[in-house]
């Protein structure tokens, strides 16, 4: 009997059908992954089942027995938990604090704390995770809050536990563990929902597939059809045959020129590298590893202690992005919205945003020609968007990168910097984005990405860099790439 | 003096401020503080009266001038208390409220009050005149000024203190030909209708001089039957001047003034303004520091009977303002 | 434009019924003292919408606008001409707008502490510049008081007040500097999302730099007209609280205090409302001492019903979209 199922649930946002008529169901001590692009009601799903969100229409069953859920509380007594993907724990306070966070156990109206204490042991344990719950929750691993996350559902007697791209921000270490944790949950009949872009992961734990599609069901794959292909093929519509558009070219003269350049995180390891015209360089390496550092310290946002930097042989002063700027370097950053994008403007002047001094007229600036430009580089990099008027935050994730790359694309850059190009964006977006990559290498950019995804590292590059905290393990070139020679050079074991 | 020297210089200026007060004190000048209900030009007249007194019975008298109101004047007041002041004279602003306080000083040392008075207190001596006389002298000089009866305004900072209060009422009860009682109270807004004269309004400006202004244009909008106006405190009637000028309006809308600021003494000159009412605020500061250095000396002889020293209120017309003007800038040492 | 629609409502509104209420509301001389009085705080206004617009904020302009008034007096007291008066007072706002810029990008501190600090500063120093003497022109200068309280004849019973025009030259020079050059665009960008803007090459300490030099040039401008209107400037009170009534006005044009939105029409609008509500108060006789309860919630009703109006026109274009 499904511990947990859903008919026909609908719901309309002003000018959107989220979610048409889904069906989805949960037996106990099963992992579900519901998959599929953005925007195709992956999370609006999961909000109402947590009763952050009302469906419009559609029911609910828990046991076979109708319920509704209209608030988030609701959701807890019946035994539902959600995991966001970004963590909603309180760095300031303990491990227990925030397990308990909102229902404290009280007596006379003060907090328990021996009851906390004891509480936070229990669901500690659960988990495997071996702390002290006083244990301040900021001195803890980005891995290891995530398992106070789920300690937390766990220590609400939860039954169904839905995780939203949990092992988004974990190292492939914290991830295994994580793996083991809902393995054991498994084991115990806790039935989990497991939503994730990342088809490896989702290959390698569940027992069923859901796919979303434009808010509608697209299929359903059972444990022995859980493959790659079958799944972004359900996922897109259509067949991806190749994945990646990756044809290696020769390298020219070198471009970039880092000299013992000293990044500030690390001030022991000098770096040394170069990057070649036409070329894509990927950098590998775990979470921490310094590849953000360093890509920032060449943008000029955290200026190099010591070394120099050298773009076509002469040295460049990099103490500011407009420094970096000048010398022809553009960065397309980590966090897309909070340094990409300035969310509530219009596509074109993001876009235009970068270049808007170079055509001025004593200070007045040149719109028209700033929204023609714009018109072409929606064109060029088929943004989907109604206008050029639309504001930015209305795209989605993936239309939002490639907007943040037009901007870039405008001024012509030397050597184009990526910071996890593709990080939280659908496969048809990914594909796009390869696609711009290879075409900028091919007209003689040098490109130099830095990523967490495996299978873009090995996809992408020319060459590799793996860092290790903070300093270059090792460069591996196309020939030599694969998934385990970089895993060895990442955990810091010298080539 | 160099304004702009002085400007650019006034981090070090400021240093220098700090440093002459730890001057070594001598111990048998009585250490007095002179603290005022606000600021203005008033209160400098009364400091050379402080002035003049403290050099002549060997005091050291300071002048405080609250800017921020009543809790400034706490603050002082504390202030001046813990450092062990001989004696205090006080112009409360909001005495009825402020007994507490008034009491709390006149338990550590010897306090007085000048300008208003707080009766409920346990102050020594009330020094200034009485207020309600002065607003009904004020009142008469309305009445000179529109014999045939009329509709005016009353304009004043703030209707909280007693001074305020008691100036209007007098106004008001001169006008209405009612008998002389300082405790009546009409309500502090709207219209107060007679058979000759009305007061069509009483508006507050809480000391905001540009809201003083726009105030009496306000009234000059609203009203186009308005006769006359009237300011309680020194500044109402130069802004009042100002607005019925620019409205072109002088000559046809009186204004009777309070206290003698120069333009309010210039306006009685060019026939602007008919009269004010003017007391004697050198004199407030000068009996203040005599009295306190007396009680610090022992001599309680200087205390008058009633607890009051009445410094009459004058009226002011065209025919005496030269002479009156004359005599103030002698004392103030003006040029 | 759409975004000044509640505003304009809201300035219609109180208009209208304060003169139904009283018709002599809208008699030419009463009409007059509005403009003018709108166009002073108009004026400083329009500067403080530039720092919100940068999501800071500044607290001193009414004890700068009270320094500048006792300043400018002083210094033509000690015999300087009125040009190099007015151009010496001009250079201290906007060292001192340059001073608080540099304080906040280069150290780091936070607007609203430096600006606090220059709120206190800025009035003591005038009250012991001035030895808290009251400050004004007497009956000379009438030409440079023109500047104030003069008026241009429009027909025969209406005259336009010189501030106006002043508001009117500063408010294109401003619309234009925020909505057609590089540098505004910078501003409203880095209002919205300083770490983007930085990413996207902007120079952002120099851009929040220039908005408060901005602010307080437009500060140390309405100064001189403040003093020269009222013609007595009390250095301990001239200009007390102006910089809450030139946030309000701001507010209500449209400045969003996170920063990155702001309508330059939108402010001068807002500034209206507020004098249009005092001017409103004391024609209809409404007592003073209900004056601030009244302008608090006239100015809330305004802001709900913004809100309001914005989300039902967001819910509009939504369905419209679909």
């Amino acid at each position: 009997m499904p511990l947990l199922q859903v008919h026909g649930i609908t719901k309309r946002f002003p000018g959107v059908l989220a979610l048409d008529a889904v069906d989805m169901a949960i037996e106990p001590g099963e992992v579900l992954a519901v998959i599929g692009e953005n925007g195709a009601g992956k999370s609006t799903l999961m909000k109402i089942l947590a009763g952050i969100q009302a469906s419009d229409d559609g029911e609910i069953l828990i046991d076979d027995t109708p319920v509704t859920i209209d608030s988030p509380r609701r959701a807890t007594e019946l035994g539902i938990a959600l995991i966001h993907q970004e963590l909603n724990l309180c760095d300031n306070l303990t491990v227990a604090a925030n397990i308990y966070l909102g229902r404290e156990p009280r007596t006379f109206g003060l907090i328990d704390r021996e009851a906390i204490h004891q509480g936070a042991t229990t669901a500690l344990t659960q988990i495997g995770l071996n702390i002290a719950p006083n244990t301040l929750l900021r001195e803890l691993p980005i891995g290891h809050q995530q398992l106070i996350e789920i300690a937390k559902a766990l220590s609400t007697q939860a039954r169904v536990l839905i995780m939203d791209e949990p092992t988004s921000s974990l190292t492939s270490e914290e991830a295994k563990a994580l793996f083991i944790v809902i393995n054991d949950l498994r084991g115990r009949g806790v039935a989990i929902v497991y939503i994730s872009h990342r088809l490896s992961e989702v290959t390698a734990l569940a027992d069923r597939v859901t796919v979303l599609r434009d808010g509608q069901n697209a299929g359903e794959l059972a444990r022995t059809a859980i493959h790659h292909n079958a799944m972004v093929s359900l996922m897109v519509g259509r067949n991806v045959s190749q994945y990646y558009a990756h044809q290696p070219h020769e390298a020219g003269e070198i471009i970039l020129q880092a000299e013992d350049l000293v990044v500030p995180a690390w001030p022991e390891h000098p770096l040394n590298f170069s990057v070649h015209r036409g070329e894509i360089v990927g950098i590998a390496g775990l979470v921490g590893a310094g590849r953000t550092e360093l890509l920032q310290v060449l943008f000029g946002i955290a200026p190099a202690l010591a070394g120099r930097v050298l773009i076509d042989g002469e040295p460049q002063r990099l103490h500011s992005p407009v420094d970096a700027i000048r010398a022809g370097l553009a960065l397309v950053p980590e966090d897309r919205k909070q340094q990409g994008l300035i969310l509530e403007m219009a596509v074109a002047d993001n876009i235009g945003l970068p270049g808007l001094h170079r055509h001025h007229r004593m200070g007045f600036a040149d719109y028209a020609r700033q929204n023609a430009d714009a018109e072409q580089l929606i064109q060029r990099l088929s943004i989907r968007t109604p206008d050029a008027g639309q504001i930015v935050q209305y795209l989605s994730g993936g239309n939002q990168q490639k907007v943040v790359l037009a901007k870039w694309l405008a001024l012509d850059p030397r050597v184009l910097l990526l910071d996890e190009p593709t990080r939280g964006i659908d496969v048809g977006a990914k594909e796009e984005i390869y696609r711009l990559m290879e075409e900028l290498a091919a007209t003689g950019v040098a490109v130099l990405f830095a990523s967490s995804e495996m299978e873009e590292i090995l996809g992408m590059s020319d060459r590799t860099f793996v860092m290790h905290e903070g300093h270059i393990t090792g460069q591996l070139q196309r020939a030599d790439l694969s998934e385990e020679a970089i895993m060895h050079l990442a955990t810091g074991k010298a080539a | 003096m160099n304004t702009f020297l002085l400007l650019l210089l006034c981090p070090l200026a400021l240093a220098a401020c700090g440093g002459t007060s730890d001057a070594p004190e001598q111990a048998a000048k009585p250490q007095l503080a002179f603290i005022t209900n606000g600021v203005g030009a008033f209160w400098t007249i009364a400091s050379k009266g402080v002035e003049v007194a403290a050099k002549e019975f060997n005091a050291d008298a300071e002048v405080q001038m609250p800017g921020e109101g009543v809790a400034d004047q706490k603050r002082i007041v504390q202030a001046m208390l813990a450092r062990g002041i001989d004696g205090i004279a006080i112009s409360p602003i909001d005495p009825d409220n402020q007994t507490a306080l008034l009491n709390e000083a006149a338990a550590n040392t010897n306090l007085i009050t000048h300008d208003s008075d707080a009766p409920k207190s346990n102050r020594l001596v009330f020094i200034g005149i009485d207020n309600y006389s002065a607003g009904r002298e004020c009142g008469k000089l309305v009445k000179e000024a529109l014999p045939d009866g009329g509709n005016i305004m009353i304009f004043v900072g703030r209707l909280e203190q007693l001074n305020a209060r008691q100036r209007r009422q007098g106004v008001i009860d001169e006008l209405f030909d009612r008998s002389f009682d300082p405790e009546r109270r009409d309500p502090n807004s709207g219209v107060i209708a007679g058979d000759k004269y009305t007061v069509l309004d009483t508006r507050t400006d809480q000391f905001d001089y540009a809201k003083a202004k726009a105030q009496v244009e306000d009234a000059i909008a609203k009203y186009p039957d308005l006769n006359g106006v009237v300011g309680l405190f020194a500044y109402n009637p130069p802004l009042a001047l100002e607005a019925i000028k620019e409205a072109g309006k002088t000559g046809e809308i009186q204004i009777i003034a309070f206290d003698e600021e120069d333009p309010t003494l210039q306006g009685i000159i060019d026939g602007h303004i008919y009269g004010t009412v003017v007391q004697n605020p050198y004199r407030y500061g000068y009996e203040s520091v005599r009295i306190l250095a007396a009680l610090k000396r022992g001599d309680r002889s200087v205390l008058p009977k009633g607890g009051v020293l009445d410094i009459p209120a004058r009226q002011i017309r065209k025919d005496n303002v030269a002479a009156f003007w004359s005599e103030l800038k002698q004392l103030t040492g003006a040029n | 434009m759409k975004k000044i629609f509640g505003i304009l409502g809201l300035l219609v509104t109180v208009f209208a019924l304060t003169w139904i209420l009283e018709p002599r509301f809208a008699s030419a001389y009463n009409l007059q003292n509005i403009i003018r009085w709108t166009s002073l705080f108009g004026i400083i206004s329009i500067g403080v919408a530039f720092v919100i617009i940068t999501g800071g904020i500044d607290l001193s302009v009414g004890s700068l606008i009270g320094l500048v008034g006792c300043t400018i007096t002083l210094l033509l007291a000690d015999g300087y001409s009125i040009p190099v008066a007015l151009a010496m007072v001009m250079a201290l706002s906007l060292t001192i707008g340059l001073l608080h810029g540099l304080l906040i990008t280069r150290i780091g501190l936070q607007p609203f502490v430096v600006t606090l600090c220059g709120l206190l500063f800025y009035r003591g120093f005038a009250r012991w510049l001035t030895h808290d003497q009251v400050q004004g022109f007497g009956s000379s200068y009438e030409g440079l008081r023109h500047l104030a309280i003069g008026k241009i004849p429009l027909t025969d019973s209406f005259s336009i007040p010189i501030p106006f025009f002043i508001l009117v030259f500063i408010g294109i020079i401003a619309a234009l500097f925020l909505n057609r050059t590089i540098w505004g665009r910078y501003l409203l960008a880095l209002g919205r999302n300083e770490e983007a803007a930085r990413y996207s090459g902007i120079q952002i300490e120099r851009m929040k730099i220039l908005a408060y030099v901005i602010c307080s040039g437009t500060a140390g401008l309405g100064g001189i007209l403040f003093a020269l209107d009222v013609n007595s400037v009390q250095p301990a009170a001239h200009g007390n609280f102006y910089e809450l009534y030139a946030i309000a006005a701001a507010v209500l044009g449209g400045c969003s205090l996170r920063g990155g939105e702001g309508s330059i029409l939108g402010v001068i609008i807002g500034a209206a409302v507020m004098r249009v509500l005092y001017n409103a108060i004391n024609i209809l006789g409404i007592p003073t001492q209900l004056e601030f309860a009244i302008i608090g919630a006239v100015i809330l009703i305004g802001v709900i019903a913004d809100e309001l109006i914005r989300r039902m026109a967001a819910n509009r274009r939504a369905a419209r979209e679909s």
